[in-house]
C-alpha cells in the first residue's frame, strides 16, 4: 500500500469519527450508583444531575432547552384479568398475559410532555407511558378493541400501583445548561438494573440522548434471607417450622398461669 | 415504623401486622379453627402478594395452633388420639387436594371451583349450626334438657368396621367415616388454602357428638400437623413464605391466642356453636357479596412477577 493511500484513508476515517461541531454535548451524574434495601427501605429518592455543554460552534438557539428522562426498570410479567358475568355472578372472563414488560417506568420533564414534543417525535422516540408497552395504540378490529381495553386497564392499574409515573415536576433547570432530574423509587420497587435514558429537546426537536444507569438490591439481613429462601429453601423450610413450633411453646409457658 | 418484608417484597407497618396477628390468634385460640380464612384475605387486602399470603398464613396457624393445642393438652381437653386419626387421612386428603387443584388449574376452571365452593360451604356450614344453636339456646331456655350424644345410641356409619374407643372424647366409633372426614378436610384445606378448622369443628360435635371443650383442642392438633407438613412445601416448593412477616404475625398471634384460648373455656356449649356460626357466616357473606355485586373495576392485576 502506497504511502499517499494511507494517507488519504486516515483522513476519511478522521472525517467520519469526527462529529460535525454543531450539537450540544450532555453529561450526566448519578447521586447514587446503588440503591440499598435493608428493613428500614420505604422508597428511595436518586438525582440525576446534568450539564449540557456547547462550544463555540454549536448553533445558537433562541428557545430553551426541555429534558426528557426515562427510568425503565428491570423487566417482567404482568397479568391482568377481567370479571365477566355468569348468570348472577362475577367471575374472572379473561387475561392477558405481558411477558419482558418494565415493572417500573417513569417519563419525567419540567412541564407536561405534551407540550414539549408533538405526537409523532413521541412515538418515534417512545417517550412517554403509552410507547413503553408493546402493541397497537389504534385498534381496528375486535380483537383489537379488546388488546386495547387489556393495554389501557394495563397502564391504568399500574399508574395506580406507582409502578408507572409520570412527573413533569421532577425536572428542574438550574441554569439554562444545568438540571436535576429526581427519580422517585415506590416503596414495591423491584430488585434489578434501571436504565436512564435522557434526551435534550429544543423546541421540540430531538438533539442530544444519554444513558445511565443505576441498581437496586437488597442488602445486609433482608438479602441473607431473600437468598436463603432461594437458594437453600430446604434448610429455610426447616427453620420456619421450628421457628413456629418454638414460639408457639415459649408464648404458652410464657402466659401459664397455672 | 415501617419494615422492608424480603420474600413479600414492600414495606409494611410493624404494628399493623402484630395487631393482625393479635386478632386472627384470638379467634384461632377461642374457636380451634386455624384462621387461614380470615388472614389470608387481608395480607392480600394490605398489599402482600397471594401465593407470599397464603404460604405464610400457614407459619402464623401453625405456631398459633401450638399455643392453643398445648393449653388444651394440659387441661386434659386434647384428644390425640382422635387427632391422629383425623391427621392420617388429612394427608392422604392434601395429596389427592394438590393433584385435583393443578388439574383444574391445567383446564382453567380453578377460579369457578374455589369461589363457588368457599362460598356454598361457608353458608351451609354457618346455616346450619345457626339454626341448631338457636335452637339448643330456646332448649335450654325452656328448661328442657340438651343432649346433642345420648350413649350407647350408635349411628350407622359408627357401625362400621375397624372400631375405636376415644376415651377421651368419651366416644367409640368406627375409623373409616373418621379417616373419610380426614380426607375430605385435607382435601378441601388444600384446595381452597386454609386449615379446615372451620369445617372439623361442627363435624366431631354434630356427626361424632364429641364434648365441645374436647372437639376445640383436637381440631388446632389436627391443624398444627396439617399446617406444619403446609409451611414446610410452600417453603421448598413455592418459596413463598416470608419469615419476617411470620415472625411479626406469630408474635402478634400467639400472645392473641393464650387470650383466645381463655375466652373460649368459658363460653357455653350452645353459646359458643352461635358464635362460630356467626363468624362463618360473615366470612361467607363477605365472599358471597365479592361474587354478587358488581365489582369497581373489571380488570385487576392478578400477579407481577420479576423475571428471574
Amino acid at each position: 500500500m502506497s504511502a499517499r493511500v494511507l494517507r488519504l484513508l486516515l483522513v476519511a476515517i478522521a472525517a467520519l469519527i469526527t462529529p460535525p461541531a454543531v450539537a450540544e454535548e450532555l453529561v450526566l451524574a448519578l447521586s447514587t450508583r446503588e440503591v440499598a434495601i435493608t428493613s428500614t427501605y420505604t422508597g428511595a429518592e436518586i438525582t440525576v444531575f446534568g450539564a449540557i455543554e456547547r462550544d463555540a460552534s454549536t448553533l445558537t438557539r433562541t428557545g430553551t432547552y426541555d429534558i426528557v428522562a426515562n427510568v425503565q426498570g428491570p423487566a417482567g410479567e404482568i397479568v391482568i384479568q377481567r370479571k365477566g358475568k355468569f348468570g348472577p355472578i362475577w367471575l374472572t372472563d379473561n387475561r392477558r398475559r405481558y411477558a419482558k414488560i418494565p415493572l417500573f417506568f417513569s417519563t419525567l420533564t419540567a412541564r407536561p410532555l405534551a407540550n414539549v414534543v408533538d405526537e409523532n417525535t413521541r412515538e418515534r422516540l417512545k417517550l412517554g407511558l403509552e410507547y413503553y408497552l408493546p402493541g397497537n395504540a389504534n385498534p381496528q378490529g375486535e380483537k383489537d378493541i379488546e388488546e386495547f381495553a387489556f393495554r389501557n386497564a394495563l397502564l391504568r392499574l399500574r399508574r395506580e400501583e406507582g409502578g408507572l409515573i409520570e412527573d413533569d415536576k421532577a425536572v428542574t433547570m438550574i441554569r439554562p445548561n444545568l438540571f436535576t432530574a429526581k427519580i422517585s423509587l415506590p416503596a414495591k420497587a423491584p430488585t434489578g438494573l434501571y436504565l436512564i435514558n435522557l434526551s435534550i429537546l429544543s423546541e421540540g426537536v430531538p438533539l442530544k440522548t444519554a444513558q445511565a444507569g443505576f441498581v437496586v438490591r437488597k442488602v445486609g439481613f433482608d438479602a441473607f434471607v431473600a437468598n436463603a429462601a432461594r437458594f437453600d429453601a430446604w434448610i429455610y423450610a426447616l427453620f420456619t417450622v421450628i421457628m413456629a413450633v418454638l414460639l408457639g411453646w415459649v408464648a404458652n409457658v410464657v402466659f401459664r398461669k397455672d | 415504623m415501617q419494615l422492608y418484608l424480603p420474600i413479600a417484597e414492600l414495606p409494611l407497618n410493624l404494628f399493623l401486622l402484630l395487631g393482625m396477628g393479635g386478632a386472627i390468634g384470638f379467634i384461632s385460640g377461642m374457636f380451634g379453627v386455624g384462621g387461614g380464612f380470615l388472614l389470608t384475605p387481608l395480607l392480600i387486602f394490605v398489599g402482600v402478594p397471594a401465593p407470599v399470603a397464603v404460604a405464610t398464613s400457614s407459619v402464623h396457624i401453625a405456631a398459633s395452633s401450638v399455643t392453643g393445642a398445648l393449653n388444651y393438652w394440659r387441661r386434659n381437653a386434647l384428644d390425640v388420639k382422635l387427632g391422629s386419626v383425623l391427621v392420617s387421612g388429612g394427608l392422604v386428603g392434601t395429596v389427592l387436594g394438590v393433584i385435583f387443584f393443578n388439574q383444574m388449574r391445567r383446564l382453567g376452571h380453578l377460579d369457578l371451583v374455589i369461589t363457588l365452593s368457599y362460598v356454598t360451604l361457608l353458608m351451609s356450614v354457618g346455616c346450619l349450626m345457626f339454626v341448631e344453636s338457636i335452637g339448643a339456646m330456646i332448649d335450654t331456655r325452656r328448661g328442657r334438657s340438651v343432649a346433642l350424644r345420648s350413649p350407647g345410641e350408635h349411628r350407622w356409619y359408627e357401625r362400621l368396621p375397624f372400631p375405636m374407643r376415644f376415651h377421651r372424647s368419651k366416644m367409640s366409633t368406627s375409623v373409616i367415616p373418621l379417616i373419610a372426614l380426614g380426607v375430605v378436610i385435607g382435601f378441601i384445606g388444600t384446595v381452597l388454602g386454609i386449615g379446615g378448622g372451620f369445617l372439623v369443628v361442627p363435624a366431631l360435635i354434630y356427626l361424632f357428638r364429641v364434648p365441645t371443650s374436647v372437639v376445640v383442642g383436637t381440631s388446632l392438633f389436627q391443624i398444627l400437623v396439617t399446617m406444619l407438613v403446609a409451611t414446610f412445601l410452600h417453603a421448598t416448593v413455592s418459596q413463598a413464605v416470608d419469615v419476617l412477616l411470620a415472625l411479626t404475625l406469630v408474635v402478634g398471634g400467639v400472645i392473641g391466642a393464650q387470650f383466645g384460648a381463655r375466652a373460649g373455656q368459658g363460653l357455653r356449649g350452645e353459646h359458643f356453636r352461635l358464635l362460630l356460626a356467626l363468624l362463618i357466616l360473615l366470612v361467607g357473606i363477605r365472599f358471597a357479596f365479592d361474587i354478587i355485586a358488581d365489582p369497581n373495576d373489571r380488570y385487576s392485576i392478578n400477579a407481577t412477577e420479576l423475571e428471574r
